[in-house]
């Protein structure tokens, strides 16, 4: 799962685009993640309002 | 009255609209700097001390560069100046350009210069690919120079009555249409030996450039990668 860093210059993203869909999960995961925060806030704000 | 949904709430949309364009104006700045480095082009002192780098320097055209299967990376990779135990650049052997392995790191910039201010004036985008820009109707020129074509076995140094790669190279780019190779054949756009010579210099290095194994097919060519 794990392989050397074979890329010419190290990089961040060189290092989380070795595998496939990986950068599109990492940064999918990263969006959405705070997206169900936003959510719980919002809908704890509205069941206040009711 | 009815319990309001928050998938129909303008706040969430709202505060889920700002993270990500937040979020994304971030990581486009990060990759921008990330990109610095990967495209800055290296020094003749790289070279000379084998350091390998995605864009070397411009007297990479002093060396024989060549195109390797890189087992760790699986695709091909340019290796200049013959290849040492790990399949990489050993920065070792060099080829005669113009009937010179010495061009100073100055001399190398300038025609490297006049190639490229030669390649945007004369168009070369309009019918050809350079490292992925441009267009298909001419053949992709990011790894030309390594194209067997234009080796001692193909067909264009024949053709074109010289002996080396960078004189049948110059001599084509000065009169194409006295060489119809193809349908689609190449206009003369009154290209001077002087820019001809850049050209060259311009397609020698960006053939030097690492590009991940781009363009993909490349290796497939007969003669390209192995001499097979």
């Amino acid at each position: 799962m794990f392989e050397p860093f074979v890329d010419v210059v190290p990089s961040f993203f060189g290092w989380l685009n070795q595998g496939p869909l990986t950068m599109t999960i990492f940064l999918h995961t990263f969006i959405v993640l705070p997206m169900f925060w936003i959510y719980k806030q919002e809908k704890a704000r509205l069941e206040s309002e009711a | 009255m009815a319990k309001k949904s928050v998938w129909s709430d303008n706040r969430f949309w709202q505060r889920s609209a700002a993270w990500i364009t937040g979020f994304a104006s971030i990581l486009l700045i990060w990759l921008t700097f990330d990109t610095i480095p990967q495209i800055t082009m290296g020094t003749d002192a790289d070279l000379k001390q084998g350091v390998t780098k995605r864009v070397p320097g411009p007297t990479v055209i002093n060396y024989k560069i060549t195109y390797e299967m890189n087992a760790k990376r699986m695709h091909e990779i340019p290796v200049i100046g013959g290849m040492n135990a790990e399949g990489t650049s050993a920065f070792e052997e060099k080829e005669l350009f113009f009937g010179r392995d010495d061009w100073s790191e100055e001399e190398a910039s300038e025609l490297l210069h006049l190639g490229k201010l030669g390649s945007q004036a004369k168009n070369c985008m309009d019918c050809h690919t350079l490292l992925g820009n441009g267009a298909y109707y001419a053949p992709d020129l990011t790894k030309a120079w390594l194209d067997p074509a234009w080796g001692p076995e193909g067909s264009m140094q024949a053709i074109t009555g010289k002996s080396t790669k960078e004189e049948a190279m110059a001599e084509f780019l000065q009169h194409p249409s006295n060489y119809p190779t193809h349908a689609r054949m190449m206009p003369n756009l009154g290209i001077t030996e002087k820019e001809a010579h850049g050209l060259v210099a311009f397609l020698k290095h960006m053939s030097s450039i690492d590009t991940n194994g781009f363009p993909r097919n490349f290796g497939k060519i007969q003669g390209a990668v192995h001499g097979k």
